[in-house]
């Protein structure tokens, strides 16, 4: 048998055979093709990026108008996170600053009431216990007080000092402070020394304060992080909108670009990262706009008691990993919506 | 090279076909006309080609390839390898005449090197040589198609498909067009040419295909414009 006679007859299908061969073909090429991939990828890679900044430097309208919407975006949330901690604090502050009081007996002596502090020690809640002496109330009213000559001549001419020495607690959790009201009604090392006739100090206007605080606080962080929320969508939305007007005016561009045989990477990727390009210079400007705000409010925010500082220890000491943290967000935005705002003039 | 077999294209559930059983076989290095009145099918027929439309029925196969196997993600290859240039020439407006040419190259990965050394000759092969760095809108409506054409067969390509290209432009330029077409055919380049235009066609004296509510009525080796 001659090779002649395995040639296929001459059907009505010369489809199938060229087919064939082109796969072959087709093979060979891609292994030529690996070689250059890498560089191919690299070049094109490169293209993608120079293109979507020519896009994002040839409308300066809308490049504005998307970066700023983006920069407010990544502004709110800025603003929110650094609330919620500055708020945190505070309320830590204030939790720490809750004494209760336990109104001893005089004479006591440093000596009896570090017994009690030892036993105090041994509840969890409690953070530390000072004794707090008759002298000391004293001086400590003084000072706070400010007394004109003539009302600390009267509280100097007082027989006997009518400042109690006292137990002054602080406590982790102000809502939970059961034990140690146990400890001090029942132990007998109390009952020794404690003053019967003046109820400690376990509740009252403070406590108030510290529990509206944190109703405060969650609200706020509520908000926040709704408005924060809400924000972001809205960002996407024009983002979204803006790279589509863009595209709508340019998709005869797309479909030249589809027919000379662009694939959807080529064409698509100059629109996201244009896209990514507002997400990072506003990620820029919002940091650099927050951390100067933080600065120049911080003395008006002390003021009313906040308590500012770690916060902006904080920022400070992680601003480039914030920076990141930012710019992450503020690309994931743009490629996010710039890949939906392309998808359906990609279809072949 | 390309080879139609009972090619049957509608559009929508009731809607007319727009080709109907069409078969056509164009040979390598053919040049060939395809005419018919607007709504004839030649439209339908060039995005089948591009694979812009599927067909309803039939077959279809292009320089080996079937493209009823073809992968979706493998449709940008196959473009790469027709040349394509159209009545409104669809040039990126923003970018040179260079840029343009060198755009055709740039999404196949190739280094800017080769495209330097590539580009200067097909601008050189097409008469547009001195206007590399004009925009489009600086150049008459011909020499737009040039560019146009220029970006059509840099990648050397073995189909041009050209539809309409002189539809927007006056005689002398149109027969420029059709002089470098055939230029381009001579180089070894299967030509498929659409055109209203009946002295191209009959002086031309090439393959013609008449299309008529979708079916091919007639098919002459050195055909004339026939109504």
């Amino acid at each position: 048998m001659s090779s002649n006679d395995k040639l296929p007859k001459p059907t009505g299908k010369p489809i199938s055979k060229p087919s064939v061969d082109s796969k072959k073909a087709a093979a060979a090429t891609v292994k030529l093709k690996q070689n250059k991939k890498l560089k191919r990828r690299y070049l094109t890679w490169m293209r993608m990026v120079r293109y979507g900044a020519n896009n994002f430097t040839r409308n300066a309208w809308l490049t504005t108008a998307a970066t700023i919407v983006m920069t407010i975006t990544l502004l709110i949330l800025f603003t929110t996170l650094t609330a919620r901690t500055m708020l945190a604090d505070t309320v830590q502050d204030f939790r720490e600053k809750i004494g209760l009081s336990v109104y001893l007996l005089e004479p006591t002596t440093e000596d009896e009431a570090k017994v009690l502090q030892n036993k105090l020690g041994g509840i969890e809640n409690v953070v530390k216990s000072n004794f707090v002496s008759a002298e000391d109330a004293k001086q400590s009213y003084i000072k706070a007080n400010d007394p004109t000559e003539e009302q600390l001549q009267a509280i100097s001419e007082l027989p006997d000092n009518p400042f109690p020495a006292s137990l002054s607690i602080s406590v982790k959790d102000p809502n939970s402070i059961e034990e140690i009201d146990e400890l001090v009604k029942n132990d007998p090392d109390f009952l020794a020394i404690v003053n019967p006739e003046r109820e400690p100090s376990y509740e009252g206007d403070r406590r108030d304060v510290i529990d509206r605080l944190a109703s405060w606080t969650r609200t706020i962080e509520f908000i926040g992080l709704f408005v924060g929320g809400l924000f972001v969508a809205i960002s996407t939305l024009i983002i979204f909108n803006t790279i589509r007007m863009a595209i709508f005016s340019r998709r005869d561009e797309i479909d030249m670009m589809k027919l000379i045989g662009a694939d959807r990477n080529f064409i698509r990727g100059p629109f996201v990262v244009e896209a990514v390009m507002y997400g990072f210079i506003a990620a820029i400007l919002a940091t650099v706009i927050g951390v100067f705000a933080l600065y120049g409010l911080q003395t008006r925010l002390e003021g009313w008691g906040v308590n500012v500082a770690p916060t902006r220890e904080f920022v400070v000491t992680f601003l480039p990993l914030i920076l990141i943290g930012m710019i992450a967000i503020g690309g994931l935005i743009g490629a996010i919506s710039s890949r939906l705002a392309v998808r359906r003039y990609l279809r072949v | 090279m390309i080879l139609l077999d009972r090619v049957t294209k509608t559009f929508g559930k009731d809607g007319g076909a727009a080709l109907n059983r069409a078969s056509i076989h164009i040979e390598p290095k053919e040049f060939v006309i395809i005419v018919g009145t607007s709504g004839a099918g030649k439209s339908t027929l060039l995005k089948l080609l591009t694979r812009e439309e599927k067909p309803t029925s039939g077959k279809i196969v292009v320089g080996g390839i079937d493209y009823d196997t073809l992968k979706n993600r493998h449709i940008p290859l196959l473009r790469r390898k027709i040349g394509v240039v159209f009545q409104d020439f669809k040039l990126l407006p923003q970018r040179t005449v260079f840029e343009n040419i060198a755009f055709a190259l740039e999404i196949t990965g190739m280094t800017s090197r080769e495209i330097k050394s590539t580009v200067p000759k097909v601008i050189e092969l097409v008469g547009l040589a001195g206007k590399e760095k004009k925009f489009p809108h600086q150049l008459s409506g011909g020499e737009r198609q040039r560019v146009a054409i220029a970006r059509a067969v840099v990648r050397q390509p073995k189909i041009l498909i050209a539809d309409e290209p002189t539809g927007n432009l006056d005689p002398k330029h149109s027969w420029d067009i059709v002089r470098l077409l055939e230029k381009i055919n001579r180089y070894g380049t299967t030509v498929i040419l659409t055109t209203h235009n009946v002295d191209i066609v009959n002086k031309l004296k090439r393959r013609v295909i008449t299309l008529d509510h979708g079916k091919v009525v007639s098919d002459e080796a050195k055909g004339s414009y026939r109504q």
